[in-house]
């Protein structure tokens, strides 16, 4: 009697045993399961749907060349539509019911950061490509990851370090939105300048999002003297602002957020847009006559021959190069592959870079921040050309985690 | 505060209400014929934007791509009537309002999904720039916009005051069971109310196309328009120009003095007071049922 | 009789079946059922203002955000147990209610609407206005805490809280509804005239509409920030009031079936739109567009009508 219980006893260890390192939720013997989630609908949606088509034409080149040791990845993709309660859903979705390995995360901030907890209490991986929420690397969790999008100080430090040396401006104006992105953006910059670089900000003017005229502000503007003006808002009021700059005669270099380094503003603005500087996630954008990108760009028109002007965008770049961040993560995982290996696995990515179209990932077993590197364009012509100044300061921010 | 600034305060505060003005018209004219709170103009007006845009990229010039899109934008607002506001016209008011934001929905989804969230614009038509006036810039764009509306007024008054059919559509918004009995057909009179609405809706989305740029959220402008409809007064025509000016003014001037906190507010804050003062604002007539 | 048998046999299916509800359903249909349940909160509320008493309100959704933010800065930052939040939430979202039902209660049709929007948009504006008290536009995460021992986070309690608020907001509703302040609502929905020659003051019944449904939406944004854990403007906005009032407008006006229907159904059809993607929004508008055409009085409304032919016998001689 007691032979059978002790028996029945370790058998059962065993098979827990043996389902805990054998079946990790979502990996079977050649099938890799990803739950990925962003805005599809609404008017973010362009973020949501460059994200699962860039991540689905990587996942589908991934699996032609046989996948990652042996398995090959599916993709369940779903909407969030932009909003917290959303995102939560699919998330449990993803994970209780579709059953994923992990969550490619190709939403914005608010959604992202609404389904954080839930994450770690299930205790699953999340890569983050797109949000820049600090919440997503810090606090640090060993299961949370951000890719190809940088953290909000970070932009704090490198426009400081470029409008003070690179445009060697001596009195600056910021110009932001009311929203949490460009203030935050806006208030970063006016920090670092002032006390990195000793750098007068000679105007500060507000302005809400949605604003359709912008006059108030650029006679501000224009007073203060400023040699450098810097804009953070959205391509639409950067367009309209940037119009009414030039009919009220401010002379002054624009130096835009990174919201406005994207071909809709160039569009928009047209010959207004002459001469704007700002920082691009990527080291080329869509549309730039670049040959690898080039390349990419008529691979994916290929691959999705009947979408929209406009596509693809910076989303379905960094989606696209995230996944191939994230199959070799998998693939230094190894064969035995479940969430810690995968956590190992990423953290073994130093200096990482599929191509040429994507910026190097690091991650450190102390933070999880991919991409701290972001490359400076000017609009030239009408498109966004890089400009190739480099900034010689490191980043304060990994300090955090020492 | 100098004159200059001032002034250049002053003239964008009437450009900016330049906008509000046309798309208060295009509110009003629907509520004057039926005592329909159209939600889905702000959408119209994309709708004209959008049309303007294809039709420019037609390479068709611009003295043909404007009467086009605005026809498009009458044949719209024909079809809508027609199609959908017809059948629920019995409804209670409240079904006619969600109505018409679901219109708004169906044209704003089905645009997002052809063009998605991408900003285009089309050129300034006016074949010259910005030029100064005593100090001044004057941007010609909002000048060609004050003027199209002010001739707007002036053929629409001429039309309600002359026009059989204008006189029809006064007498549908008094009474309907009255002018049934005139031997008008209410059902004719009401479509062609939202045709005209629908197309001064376009008439806005093209004038404003170069100057705010074309995006699915253009609509957004109809919160905004609904403030300047009260404060014109719902039931009149040049009550919507002046509310719109006039709230072009105070965001302007309060964003000027006070920061943008108050630019937000204010409109708002400005609404509440006419609705508990003087509900049918500066020109309205209709009195309010009250109980 | 039979009705009343009918009845209890329901009530005590649906009890039965909220009992075990969190044993058997998976996490995700549970966070479901929790949403719908709270939407059903919400529905009620609003049918008490507009389906039974007749004034349009598009702000029912900043009621709900003066609940969820109110509960979520009591959470987050006083040591009060939950009940106590919660009921400081209501009490504030009431008073919502009186604010805007105070000066509203001359007005009606789309003066009334334009009252209510602008309500809206000044709650939207302040809460972005004070980021650092309501995290503005970046959101605010509800922090967890405990109830009666439990972690707030467990699911099972959570449902249950939220399945009794739901079930004590349809009992109060259905009782309101018989009471002499429900057909006060309904004289004023049928004809405002008649109601004030009859003796009622119309003008404070509209004011306590407005106060009971706030209330109701009140008690739903806690409970909401319970069961999401974050919250942002964006949720409590204009699409948000209009879903709302689609889930009444469909369901049908005025009835707390309708009310349960509207929110079953429109709560779970973007669930069951998953599948199309980026149609999603159109696909759901068209619904909504074609209901108010084809049933406009509502789901309910086509259910009764199925159900009541005409006897042949009684019509005509």
């Amino acid at each position: 009697m007691i032979k059978k219980l002790v028996g029945l006893g370790l058998a059962s260890i065993a098979a827990m045993l043996f389902a805990s390192t054998a079946s990790a939720q979502g990996v079977t013997k050649d099938e890799i399961l990803i739950g990925g989630f962003g805005p599809i609908t609404g008017p973010a949606a362009y973020i949501g749907l460059g994200g699962r088509d860039g991540l689905t034409m990587a996942i589908k080149e991934i699996n032609a060349a046989g996948g990652v040791n042996g398995r090959k990845f599916r993709l369940i993709f779903e909407d969030d539509g932009h909003s917290p309660t959303r995102a939560l859903g699919a998330v449990k979705k993803l994970i209780d019911q579709d059953k994923v390995f992990m969550i490619f995360c190709a939403a914005g901030s608010n959604a992202t950061v609404g389904t954080i907890d839930y994450i770690k209490a299930q205790q699953r991986v999340m890569y983050v490509s797109f949000a820049s929420a600090p919440a997503v690397t810090f606090p640090f969790s060993s299961y949370l990851f951000r890719g190809a999008t940088t953290e909000v100080p970070r932009y704090g430090e490198l426009y400081s370090e470029f409008i003070a040396e690179g445009l060697k401006a001596k009195k600056v104006a910021v110009m932001n939105g009311r929203e949490e992105y460009p203030k935050n953006e806006g208030n970063a910059l006016a920090t670092a300048l002032k006390d990195v670089y000793k750098v007068d900000v000679a105007a500060r003017a507000e302005f809400n999002i949605g604003d359709k005229d912008f006059t108030p502000q650029l006679l501000a503007v224009k007073n203060s003297g400023a040699e450098v003006v810097a804009f953070f808002g959205n391509p639409a009021e950067a367009a309209i602002a940037m119009r009414q700059a030039r009919e009220l005669g401010l002379k002054q270099k624009f130096f835009v957020g990174a919201t406005m380094v994207d071909k809709s503003f160039t569009l928009a603005a047209k010959e207004n847009a002459e001469g704007a500087t700002g920082f691009s996630l990527i080291p080329f954008l869509p549309g730039t006559p670049n040959p690898t990108l080039q390349a990419w760009e008529a691979k994916w028109k290929k691959e999705y021959p009947n979408l929209p002007v406009g596509r693809p965008n910076v989303f379905d770049v960094m989606a696209y190069t995230d996944m191939y961040v994230l199959a070799e993560a998998i693939k230094r995982a190894g064969p035995d592959l479940n969430t810690k290996s995968l956590i190992a696995g990423l953290e073994q990515i130093k200096n990482f870079s599929s191509s040429p179209l994507a910026a190097p990932i690091t991650f450190t077993n102390k933070h999880h921040i991919g991409n701290l590197t972001l490359t400076v364009m000017e609009v030239k012509g009408g498109n966004w050309q890089p400009v190739g100044w480099k900034p010689s300061r490191p980043s304060e921010i990994l300090k955090r985690y020492e | 505060m100098t004159i200059t600034i001032a002034l250049q305060l002053l003239i964008a505060g009437l450009s900016v209400g330049s906008i509000y003005a046309l798309v208060a018209l295009a509110l009003v004219i629907p509520f004057k014929a039926s005592s329909i709170l159209n939600f889905a103009q702000g959408e119209l007006v994309t709708v004209g934007a959008y049309a303007a845009l294809v039709l420019t990229a037609l390479a068709l010039p611009y003295w043909v791509v404007l009467p086009v899109t605005i026809l498009i934008g009458f044949v719209v607002g024909l079809f809508i009537e027609r199609a959908m506001i017809r059948r629920i016209m019995a409804a209670p008011e409240f079904t006619l309002v969600i109505a018409t934001f679901a219109i708004g929905l169906i044209i704003k989804s089905a645009i997002r999904l052809y063009w998605q969230d991408n900003l285009f614009t089309i050129d300034n038509p006016l074949p010259f720039g910005s030029f100064r006036v005593a100090g001044v810039v004057l941007n010609p764009q909002y000048l060609w916009v004050i003027f199209c509306t002010t001739m707007l007024v002036v053929c629409l008054a001429w039309f309600f005051k002359f026009n059989p059919l204008g006189k029809a559509m006064r007498a549908v918004s008094q009474s309907q069971e009255a002018a049934r009995l005139m031997g008008v057909s209410v059902e004719r009179v009401l479509m062609i109310s939202w045709g005209i609405s629908s197309a001064i809706g376009a008439l806005g989305g093209i004038l404003l196309a170069p100057i705010i740029g074309i995006n699915p959220e253009v609509g957004h402008l109809v919160l905004k328009a609904l403030v300047a409809a009260v404060i014109g007064g719902f039931t009149s025509l040049p009550g919507a120009v002046v509310g719109g000016l006039l709230l072009g003014l105070i965001e302007t001037y309060s964003g000027a003095f006070f920061g943008s906190t108050a630019k937000n507010i204010l409109p708002f804050v400005v609404l509440v007071v006419f609705l508990l003062v003087r509900p049918y604002g500066l020109f309205g007539r209709a009195p309010l049922v009250r109980i | 009789m039979k009705q009343n048998q009918q009845t209890v046999w329901m009530i005590l299916a649906l009890l039965i079946a909220a009992g075990i509800a969190p044993w058997v359903l998976p996490t995700y249909y549970l966070y479901l059922l929790n949403l719908i349940l709270i939407n059903i909160i919400l529905a009620l509320g609003l049918n008490v203002l507009t389906g039974n008493s007749g004034q349009i309100s598009l702000c029912h959704s900043s009621f709900m955000a003066i609940g969820a933010y109110t509960y979520t800065l009591l959470n987050n930052h006083s040591q009060l147990p939950m009940l106590l939040c919660v009921l400081v939430a209501v009490l504030l979202a009431s008073v919502g209610g009186i604010l805007v039902g105070y000066p509203a209660r001359r007005l009606s049709g789309i003066y009334l609407a334009l009252a209510t929007l602008a309500f809206l948009s000044l709650t939207q504006i302040l809460i972005e206005e004070f980021p650092d008290l309501t995290g503005g536009i970046r959101g605010l995460k509800i922090e967890p805490s405990e109830f009666l021992g439990w972690s707030m986070g467990n699911e099972t309690m959570l449902f249950y809280i939220v399945a009794i608020a739901c079930g004590f907001c349809l009992y109060i509703t259905a009782n309101m509804m018989r009471s002499r302040i429900g057909r006060a609502f309904d004289a004023i929905r049928t004809s405002p005239h008649a109601a004030q020659a009859l003796g009622i003051q119309v003008a404070q019944v509209k004011l306590v509409a407005f106060t009971i449904s706030a209330a109701y939406a009140g008690l739903a944004g806690a409970l909401f920030s319970m069961v999401v854990g974050f919250i942002d403007p964006v949720e409590f906005g204009v699409s948000a009031s209009l879903r709302y009032i689609t889930f009444i407008v469909v369901g049908g006006m005025g009835s707390i079936a309708g009310s349960v229907i509207g929110a079953v159904v429109f709560t779970g059809l973007p669930e069951a739109l998953r599948g199309i993607k980026e149609y999603g929004d159109l696909v759901y508008s068209a619904i909504l567009l074609l209901s108010l055409i084809f049933m406009p009085n509502g789901l309910v409304g086509l259910l009764r009508a199925r159900k009541s032919k005409p006897n042949a016998s009684t019509v005509g001689h």
